[in-house]
C-alpha cells in the first residue's frame, strides 16, 4: 500500500503535478511523515531516524551515469571548507556558510533569496574547532541555527529576519556550535562543542516559538550528582562529553537519541580515574523532561579523542524472528553497534575498520581492552584507528530496501602521545589536551565506503577510496549510494553491489553530506566541495 | 622551554599545526590567532616546513670536479639545472638549499632508499610523494612511471622520458605500486668513491637565486 502511494507520488512528480508553492511552512506533522514527502529534505538526517534515505528513484542505477550539473552556488566571499547539509522545502534550500551564515537558495536555479549573518565577537574562541556549520533545522515557518559563538537563533523562513536569539553557553570558555539543531513538536534541541577547551557538556531544549529554555541536560555529572563516582576526584571539574553533532528522535516513545564526545583532557587520564560518565555514550532522553532514560557508553574512560557523537540511526528489523526497535551507530572507535532503542540493551557490536585497542566487546558491549594501547610519553604508541577515528562527523545512511548500513570508513592509525593535561580555571588559553598524535607515513592510510548488514554489522561489500574521506553517504530508492572523496570525486555506487556507476570531479575535496530532492518533476542531488554548492540532475 | 619543533608540520599535519599556532596549547604555548593574520600564520607554517632533520655528513669533495662527473654520467639527460638538461626528473637548480650531503650521497648510491614523504595529514593520512607505478591497460599496453597524482577513480603517471599519461582506473587491467623503487639508476659501482663525493659537493653547492 505504501509502495503504491510512493509510485503515485513519483508519477505526480514526473508530470509536475505539484505546484511550487513557496509556502515555507513545515508543521511538525509533515516532518513526522517526511518519508511521504521525498521531494523535500526536512531534517539534517533526512528524517527523525537520521537514515539519510530517500524514496526518490527517478535517478537510478540505469541512468545515473547521465547526471549533469544543474547549478553551482558560491558564497559572496571565499570561505573555508563548506560542511553544510541543507534543508529543502517547497523549492527553497536552506544552507549554512562558515562560520554561521544562513542562506536561502532557490533550489531550481541556485539564486540566493536571502542571507543572514550573525555579529560575531571580536575574539571568537574556537579551540579544537574550525568555525564551521553543518546546517539548520526547520519547524513551521522558522529556521533554527546554532552559531560559532554558541547562540541559538530563530529566523523567519521567508525573509531571514531574526525572531529570537538566545545565548546558550559562553563562547569565552570555548563553547561553540557547528552541529545543526533538532526541531520536534514545539521544541528545538541543540548541543555544543568545546571538549578541547574542557567545557562541561550540555544539551539544551528550547520552546520553538519563544526561545524559552525548557530543560538543560549536563552530560557529565559533578560531585554529589548521579554518576559522579565514575570520575574519582576528577568529579570536581569533570569536563567533556560535548554534544556537537545532531541527534535522532523516536516520536513513538518521545525519545531523543544524542551522542556525546570524549572526556577532557584528552590523551591524559591521570586526574579522571573511572568510566567518566556520560562521555562517549549514546543518551536516550525524555523529550519532555530532559531526563536520561538509559545510556550506553561505547568507550568507557576514553583516551584517544574517539567521540561518540556520530548520528544514531533508528530502524526496525527482525532479530531472531522478532521485530525489534533498533538504534545503530558506527562509532569513531571502529566498532559498529546495534542496540535496542527502547531499553538500551546491547544486541551486537563488531569492528567495521581496523582497530588494535580492544580484543572485542563483552556480552554487554563493554570493550575488552588490549594492553599497551594507551598514549605514552615520547614517541607515542601506534594505535588503530587514528584520532579522526574509523569515522567522524559525516553521516552514514540506512536503506530499508537493502537492509544495509552505508558508512565511509577510515583505515588509518596514529601514534598517540601523552603530555600534561591539567585543567586550569578560567577561560582556556588553548587546547586542554594532554598530548597529541602523529600521522602514519606513506600510502598506508585509505578509506572505503562499506555496506554493513544493518542488524549484524557483517560486511556485504566495500568500495575502496584513495584516502580517508570526510563525506557522508546518501542512499536512495533508485538503488544508489552517493558519497565523495577527499580528492574531489563525487560518485554513485550500486547500493546492492558497491559497483561504481558514476563520478564527477568537483575540483576540491568534499566535506559534507549529500542530499536529494525533487522539483517540477525532476530529482536533484546536492553536495558541496570547497566553496561550491553544487546540484546535479538528469539532462 | 618548548618542544623541538623540527618536523612538526610533517608529523602533525598542516591543518593541525595551523590550528595550534592559532589557538595555542595547554602548558605554555599561547594562542597567536589574535596577533597574527591567517596569512602570517601560513608563513610561519611554511618556515617550519623548511626545518628538517640534522644531516651530519661532511661535504669534502670538489664541486668543480663534481660538475664534470654530473655532465659525464648522463644526469643531465633527466635532471635540469638552471634551465639546462632534461625535465623527466626533479629540477636540481636549488638542490643544495633543500637537501644535505648525506641524503645526496645515499640517493646517488641507493636511489629508492630515502624517497621524499609528502606532508602528512592527520585528516587523510600520509601519501608518498614519489611512488613507482607499473600499470597494464585492458588492451594490453604496459607502462612504468612515477605517480603524479591519483584519486579513487583516476591516475596520472610520468614515464622515464617525462611524458604524462592519464588513465581511468576502470580502463586498467593491473595497477601495481612499488614503494621504495626509483626510476633513477644506482651509481654504486659505476662511480668511484671520490667521484661520488665530488658529485655530492657539486649538488650541495646548487643554490638558485630566490
Amino acid at each position: 500500500m505504501r509502495r503504491a502511494a510512493y509510485a503515485l507520488l513519483l508519477v505526480m512528480l514526473t508530470f509536475g503535478i505539484f505546484a511550487r508553492a513557496f509556502a515555507q511552512d513545515v508543521p511538525y506533522q509533515k516532518i513526522l511523515h517526511s518519508d511521504d514527502h521525498p521531494q523535500d529534505w526536512l531534517t539534517y538526517g533526512g528524517n527523525y531516524a537520521s537514515q539519510r534515505f530517500s524514496r526518490l528513484a527517478q535517478i537510478n542505477t540505469k541512468n545515473v551515469s547521465q547526471l549533469k550539473v544543474a547549478w553551482i552556488y558560491q558564497p559572496s566571499r571565499a570561505v573555508a571548507n563548506v560542511e553544510t547539509s541543507p534543508i529543502v522545502v517547497d523549492g527553497v534550500m536552506y544552507v549554512t556558510e562558515p562560520p554561521s551564515t544562513v542562506t536561502a537558495i532557490d533550489a531550481r536555479t541556485g539564486l540566493r533569496l536571502w542571507s543572514w549573518s550573525p555579529k560575531m565577537p571580536d575574539h571568537l574562541v574556537l579551540i579544537g574547532l574550525y568555525g564551521n556549520s553543518r546546517g539548520v533545522a526547520i519547524l513551521d515557518k522558522t529556521v533554527y541555527v546554532g552559531t560559532a559563538d554558541a547562540h541559538l537563533v530563530a529566523l523567519d523562513a521567508k525573509t531571514g529576519g531574526v525572531k529570537w536569539d538566545v545565548h546558550v553557553a559562553d563562547n569565552r570558555f570555548g563553547y561553540s556550535m557547528s552541529g545543526p539543531p533538532l526541531a520536534i513538536d514545539g521544541k528545538v534541541i541543540v548541543g555544543t562543542g568545546g571538549s578541547e577547551a574542557a567545557v562541561r557538556g550540555l544539551l539544551d531544549c528550547y520552546d520553538a516559538k519563544t526561545g524559552k529554555r525548557l530543560w538543560r541536560l549536563w552530560t557529565v555529572p559533578r560531585l554529589g550528582e548521579p554518576g559522579a563516582d565514575s570520575w574519582g576526584p576528577g568529579a570536581s571539574q569533570s569536563a567533556g562529553g560535548t554534544t556537537w553533532n545532531n541527534g535522532s528522535y523516536d516520536p513513538a516513545t518521545n525519545t531523543i537519541y544524542w551522542g556525546t564526545g570524549n572526556p577532557a583532557p584528552d590523551f591524559n587520564d591521570d586526574d579522571r580515574p573511572g568510566d567518566n560518565l556520560y562521555t562517549c555514550s549514546l543518551l536516550a532522553i525524555d523529550a519532555n523532561t530532559g531526563k536520561i532514560k538509559w545510556h550506553f557508553q561505547f568507550s568507557p574512560h576514553e583516551n584517544h579523542d574517539w567521540d561518540s557523537a556520530e548520528p544514531p540511526v533508528l530502524f526496525d528489523a527482525k532479530i531472531g524472528g522478532k521485530l525489534r526497535h533498533l538504534v545503530a551507530l558506527a562509532n569513531r572507535n571502529a566498532f559498529y553497534y546495534v542496540l535496542d532503542r527502547d531499553t538500551g540493551e546491547f544486541i551486537t557490536g563488531v569492528p567495521f575498520a581496523k582497530e588494535t585497542w580492544a580484543k572485542g566487546l563483552d556480552a554487554k558491549g563493554r570493550p575488552i581492552l588490549n594492553p599497551n594501547q594507551q598514549p605514552t610519553l615520547g614517541q607515542g604508541t601506534l594505535v588503530y584507528p587514528s584520532i579522526t577515528g574509523a569515522v567522524d562527523w559525516p553521516s552514514p545512511s540506512y536503506s530499508p530496501d537493502t537492509g544495509l548500513f552505508y558508512v565511509s570508513a577510515h583505515e588509518t592509525g596514529a601514534y598517540y602521545i601523552k603530555g600534561t593535561g591539567e585543567i586550569e580555571p578560567g577561560a582556556p588559553k588553548g587546547i586542554v589536551g594532554g598530548g597529541g598524535v602523529k600521522a602514519l607515513a606513506g600510502d598506508q592510510s585509505y578509506g572505503a565506503i562499506r555496506a554493513l548488514v544493518a542488524t549484524t554489522g557483517k560486511l556485504r561489500w566495500q568500495y575502496k577510496l584513495f584516502s580517508t574521506a570526510w563525506v557522508g553517504t546518501l542512499a536512495t530508492a533508485g538503488g544508489l549510494v552517493f558519497s565523495g572523496s577527499d580528492e574531489g570525486n563525487f560518485f554513485a555506487l550500486d547500493a546492492s553491489t558497491g559497483k561504481p556507476l558514476w563520478q564527477f570531479y568537483m575540483g576540491h575535496g568534499l566535506r559534507s553530506n549529500p542530499v536529494t530532492y525533487a522539483l517540477d518533476g525532476k530529482q536533484y542531488v546536492f553536495v558541496t566541495a570547497g566553496n561550491a554548492y553544487v546540484t546535479f540532475t538528469l539532462p | 622551554m618548548g618542544p623541538n619543533i623540527q618536523g612538526i608540520p610533517f608529523s602533525l599535519g598542516m591543518e593541525a599545526t595551523t590550528n595550534v599556532i592559532k589557538n595555542g596549547m595547554s602548558g605554555g604555548m599561547p594562542a597567536f590567532g589574535g596577533q597574527l593574520s591567517a596569512v602570517q600564520i601560513q608563513h610561519v607554517v611554511q618556515y617550519l616546513l623548511t626545518l628538517r632533520k640534522q644531516d651530519k655528513f661532511k661535504v669534502t669533495g670538489d664541486p668543480a670536479k663534481g660538475k664534470d662527473v654530473y655532465e659525464s654520467s648522463g644526469c643531465a639527460s633527466c635532471h635540469m639545472i638552471d634551465g639546462q638538461g632534461g625535465d623527466s626528473a626533479p629540477d636540481l637548480s636549488n638542490l643544495g638549499a633543500l637537501r644535505a650531503g648525506g641524503y645526496l650521497r645515499t640517493t646517488i648510491l641507493y636511489p629508492g632508499s630515502d624517497l621524499p614523504q609528502q606532508h602528512l595529514f592527520l585528516e587523510t593520512g600520509g601519501k608518498l610523494d614519489y611512488l613507482f607505478v607499473h600499470l597494464v591497460t585492458k588492451n594490453g599496453r604496459a607502462l612504468d612511471g612515477t605517480r603524479v597524482i591519483e584519486d579513487s577513480f583516476r591516475i596520472v603517471i610520468e614515464d622515464a622520458r617525462g611524458n604524462f599519461h592519464s588513465f581511468d582506473k576502470s580502463d586498467l587491467r593491473e595497477l601495481r605500486e612499488e614503494p621504495g623503487k626509483s626510476l633513477m639508476p644506482s651509481y654504486k659501482g659505476k662511480l668511484s668513491d671520490a667521484q661520488v663525493n665530488d658529485l655530492v659537493a657539486y649538488l650541495a653547492s646548487l643554490k638558485a637565486a630566490q
